[in-house]
């Protein structure tokens, strides 16, 4: 670990942001709320040469919806704005509660759920209601994009499939079926300022005749090295009906499929007693909340 | 003093501080700087235990910006808060016991630089081992971590009380309960970080700005490390951002600032970070306890037996009157006659535990309070019933000799109990929501100096001239607990004029007279009284004045409104402040001192000095719980507190402190933990992974006074600031266990911790079957 000082650029447009990072990203950090990356700089876990500030590009922001697309939500979004979007509250309301549930409003108001994602820490906020809407990256660099689902994101532990010289630059939750929705659920030992000891995201579909299951995505966190879903359970989950065995199926699953450890936060076990219990109240709310869709 | 109308005591004014903090006004020591200010930083071990080979500071030195490093062999001089048993040094020396000890530091231009400087410091070290529990200090053949200790077993010192006949009554008891309670290490987690900014003028005099309690017992440690003496050392509080005891001794960045000041030749400031706070530490002393009581068959308690190993840390520091406060907090708020008390306190190498809000108290009501929850239920009576029978009445001595004058404890119970309608829930709640209740009480002020002293332990001068007002000097130290808006109240109210134009001057070795400073909940009383003195004194110079004016006998003349006016012809009036000025014209300045000494009580036993008070504070609490049965989470949904401080003098002030005592307790039975690792690391010292509860963890808090008023105190106050507290952990134990049944006897209750138990319960359940 190198000692001199970091430097620090600030790009005033877009194409000047990857002009700088395609020659440098080998020794740079993008620097977008940075609530993460002075943590771990002043911890002395990352020591990065160059800083790039992307805090106040104007291409980075916004959020929008379109009805093939869904929504959209540009990688520089401050935290605290998906909370408060009523596009978001709409049509992803449990990422609105999971960004709602992320650090302190100060906190909230510098950070973007870009560097949520990218520092792939396993107890982040995001990930799950992302992976639950099963949400697709723009992932850019200089001269080219490309689409990448969340699923294939998140490698290992604080390990993404960004190469050198990549950056998110968007995220797209496709829209909602008409039976469908998404739920947040989360553990922590206090009620704010948390950093989970479990979460959940979870995604259900019904069929037309509103008690068979078309879909289920079930993304948990503090589980295993990454948040990641419990892909043999949503198979089994899927063409049973609402009901005890449905619910005990999608319990038993996640606790066969979670791999948690012990850790300052909470044990294995307690993990997966809870991870359990969590699954069931999230695959309620979901149903509660396709009712209300439904009037 | 009688009881009255009061035009601001008892009133909710503002407090001058508010604003300014609220707009970041309020001046803290690290808002301060000075031209050609350097940075001091600490380089700390990262070692457990062991002896310092070597240390090079040759890197350190040469680099470009640094202006001085030091070492612990520059200053081997042995402090420590009391002064008998010094243990600590400013930088360790020959060896250090704790992972993150001081063991040198750097001055530099900025703080970059200095931290910089910081790693180029080679230290070598020969590892001892590191214990971090009291079993493996007290472990045969272990190293001692103080060699010059007298006692054996890393004992840092034993306690042995004994009062009645504790065998006999508890074989005489209708029913005993024994159980073992563990509390945890806990933090203060104080707002604002320590620091201390020190600097030498041209002459050799030291001014040091900081952010401390005890302005007074830093002046002397000061004198002692530094080899000057007093009246060359000007001690100044500036603003602090909490403290809860953890202030209330010397800090190590306190010592080296003026160490590095002095060596540089240029002021120093040295700041803590969040990391450092945790490793100065001072906070609550974790303590494993056995404990018994017994009853007789109407519930009246025969007899406690205590036998408790305090986890004291690496240092001395409060811990040896922190170990008999232990025992003189065992009996009260209740008559016991049979009480036995034995205890040690142990060294291990861990940051040093020491005062924390309620300290002696919390651990042992821990206990007590729950102890007799159980015993209630066991017996079938109701537990507000069996507390309110043993409850000492408005005045009591204890066995130990504790004189409480007094009391108004029963009262407390009745309205806590009434206001949350207790009665009628506990033991009735539907599975997973309960009830709990419990009871407390805390000093208001110590017996004695820590030192052998006669002197008075606050004194107070007021000057008042038509120029600046009224200005009261008081060297008492407002640590946020608003001591300043309490004494300047007082003054107001003596002189009849309005809060605001008084001018409180305090927490400044230089220009306030002596007093101890903020620890025991002692200030409104002890700081209160010498404001009263003095005011009373300033009144005797003037009324005669008035008097002549108005042509009546000074004895018939009241100050209010502004005004002196006779109290049988009111119309016979004159302005205070042309009094003032008449009297200046004919005598010269008006100023007038006071002071105040507590009762000095004792007794014939080891420890017979501490616990000892003017006066006493109680509250009483019901706490309600709601669990959720899957997770293990509690959540507290409701206290309702109903206490006896005597007369609020500024009941907005008072309701902070219940709160903030609820939220600090609550914190400690739910959430709070220093983890420590098996090289004594800390591994959670930041406020991201200690966990403090947070607003949104706050239950409702419904906060009452009862009706009460001590004459014998300054306006009918007591203590506020700590008796709060020691209800609020059993409390909500208590409720827990009538949530679910189970009876936790170890801090904090996580959810783990629950979901656990409930599953013991129920296969207990099962077999029982």
């Amino acid at each position: 670990m190198h000692s001199e000082p970091i430097e620090y650029e600030k790009p005033a447009s877009l194409r000047e942001f990857e002009s700088i990072y395609a020659a440098k990203a080998e020794d740079a950090k993008i620097l977008s709320g940075g609530t993460d990356l002075h943590v771990l700089i002043k911890e002395k876990l990352l020591a990065p040469r160059l800083l790039i500030d992307i805090s106040d590009l104007p291409e980075l922001r916004g959020i929008s919806y379109d009805p093939v697309r869904g929504v959209t939500i540009m990688a520089g979004t401050k935290i605290a704005e998906i909370e408060r979007s009523p596009l978001v509250k709409e049509h992803a309301p449990a990422l609105a509660f999971a960004a709602a549930n992320l650090g302190s409003n100060q906190v909230r108001w510098m950070a973007t759920m870009a560097g949520n994602i990218c520092h792939a820490s396993p107890a982040a906020e995001t990930p799950p209601v992302l992976l639950a809407h099963d949400c697709e990256l723009l992932i850019a660099r200089q001269g080219g994009e490309r689409t990448l689902p969340i699923s294939r994101f998140f490698l290992s532990y604080r390990k993404t499939a960004l190469e050198t010289g990549e950056y998110v630059k968007a995220f797209r939750l496709p829209p909602l079926p008409a039976r469908a929705a998404v739920s947040y659920r989360f553990k922590g030992l206090r009620k704010a300022m948390e950093i989970d000891m479990l979460n959940i995201g979870a995604y259900l579909e019904l069929g037309e005749d509103g008690t068979s299951v078309n879909e289920v995505r079930l993304a948990m966190g503090s589980v295993g090295p990454v948040t990641y879903r419990a892909v043999v359970t949503e198979q089994k989950l899927k063409g049973m009906r609402i009901g005890e065995e449905f619910f005990a199926a999608a319990c038993d699953g996640v606790v066969q499929e979670a791999t948690p450890i012990d850790d300052v936060r909470a044990s294995a076990q307690y993990r997966n007693r809870v991870i359990g219990v969590l699954t069931r109240r999230a695959l309620e709310e979901c149903l509660h909340r396709i009712g209300e869709r439904r009037g | 003093m009688s009881k009255r109308d009061f035009d601001v005591i008892g009133k909710g004014v503002t407090r001058k501080d508010g604003p300014k903090k609220v707009k970041g006004e309020h001046e803290f020591a690290d808002d301060l700087q000075f031209p050609m200010m350097l940075h001091g930083r600490i380089k700390r071990s990262d070692i457990g235990h062991g002896r310092i080979v070597r240390i090079d500071t040759s890197r350190a030195e040469a680099l470009t910006g640094v202006k001085a490093v030091l070492i612990g062999a520059e200053t081997p001089i042995k402090y420590g808060i009391v002064p008998q048993m010094p243990t600590e040094y400013a930088l360790a020396h020959e060896k250090v016991r704790f992972y993150g000890e001081p063991v040198a530091a750097v001055a530099a231009v900025d703080a970059e630089t200095a931290e910089q400087a910081l790693d180029l410091i080679e230290i070598e070290y020969e590892a001892l081992p590191v214990y971090t529990t009291p079993e493996e200090a007290m472990a045969e053949g272990a190293v001692k971590i103080h060699a010059d200790n007298r006692f054996p077993g890393n004992i840092a010192y034993e306690a042995d009380q004994n009062f009645g006949d504790v065998d006999e009554a508890f074989r005489n008891s209708h029913y005993v309960l024994e159980k073992t309670f563990k509390t945890s290490y806990v933090n203060h987690a104080f707002m604002e970080p320590h620091c201390a900014v020190s600097k030498f003028d041209t002459n050799g005099e030291l001014f040091i700005w900081s952010t401390t309690q005890v302005p007074h017992y830093l002046h002397r440690h000061l004198s002692k490390v530094l080899q000057m003496e007093m009246n060359r050392i000007h001690v100044k509080v500036t603003g602090v951002g909490g403290a809860f005891g953890g202030k209330g001794e010397v800090s190590n960045n306190e010592l080296i600032s003026a160490l590095l000041a002095r060596k540089a030749g240029r002021p120093v400031k040295v700041l803590y970070s969040r990391k450092d706070v945790f490793l100065q530490h001072r906070g609550r002393h974790p303590i494993e306890m056995r404990v018994k009581v017994g009853v007789d068959k109407d519930g009246m308690i025969t007899a406690i037996d205590y036998d408790g190993t305090m986890d004291g840390g690496s240092y001395g520091g409060w811990g040896l009157v922190i170990l008999f406060y232990t025992a003189a907090m065992l009996h009260l708020p209740y008559d016991v006659k049979n009480v036995r008390f034995n205890a040690r306190r142990i060294y291990t190498n861990k940051p040093t535990c020491g005062a924390m809000r309620g300290l002696g108290g919390v651990q042992p009501r821990f206990a007590l309070e729950s102890l007799l929850d159980q015993i209630a239920i066991d017996i079938g009576m109701n537990p507000y019933e069996l507390k309110k029978r043993n409850a000492i009445g408005l005045s009591h001595e204890t066995v130990s000799g504790q004189v409480v004058r007094h009391c108004e404890f029963r009262k407390c119970l009745d309205q806590a109990v009434e206001l949350s309608g207790y009665k009628e829930k506990h033991g009735k709640l539907p599975f997973g929501k309960g009830i709990g209740l419990a009871g407390g009480y805390y000093i208001s002020g110590t017996a004695y100096t820590l030192y052998m002293a006669y002197k008075p332990h606050s004194s107070a001068m007021i000057r008042v001239d038509n120029e600046s007002g009224v200005t009261v000097y008081c060297g008492a130290t407002d640590i946020g607990q608003g001591s300043d808006t309490v004494l300047g109240m007082m003054a107001a109210e003596k002189f009849g004029l309005p809060f605001e134009s008084v001018h409180v001057v305090s927490g400044d070795t230089s220009l306030a007279p002596f007093d101890l400073g903020t620890f025991a909940s002692r200030v409104t009383v002890a700081a209160g009284s010498a404001v009263c003195k003095a005011a009373d004194n300033i009144m005797e110079k003037i009324m005669p004045v008035a008097a002549i004016q108005l042509g009546v006998r000074p004895g018939q003349l009241e100050a209010r409104n502004g005004k002196i006016f006779s109290v049988f012809e009111p119309g016979k009036e004159i302005d205070f402040w042309k009094v003032v000025e008449k009297y200046i014209d004919a005598h010269g300045p008006l100023t007038a001192t006071g002071d105040y000494t507590p009762p000095r009580r004792t007794g014939n036993f080891k420890g017979a000095n501490i616990g000892h008070s003017p006066t006493y504070g109680f509250s009483a609490q019901c706490t309600e719980v709601d669990i959720d049965t899957e997770t293990g989470e509690v959540r507290i949904v409701r206290v309702t507190e109903a206490g006896d401080c005597g007369q609020p003098i500024n009941p907005v002030s008072v309701e902070g402190q219940v709160e903030g005592s609820i939220v600090m307790g609550m914190g400690q039975a739910l959430f709070e933990e220093i983890k420590v690792g098996k090289d004594g690391r800390l591994l959670n010292p930041s406020l991201h992974d200690y966990k403090i509860p947070t607003m949104a963890d706050v239950p409702e808090l419904r906060t009452t006074f009862v009706d009460s008023y001590d004459p014998d105190s300054p306006f009918g106050a007591k203590e506020a600031g700590e008796g709060p507290i020691q209800p609020v952990i059993p409390a909500i134990f208590n409720a827990v266990y009538d949530a679910i049944g189970v009876r936790f006897t170890e801090m904090p209750i996580t959810p783990e911790k629950v979901l656990q138990a409930l599953d013991a319960k129920k296969k207990q359940e099962g077999k029982g079957r």
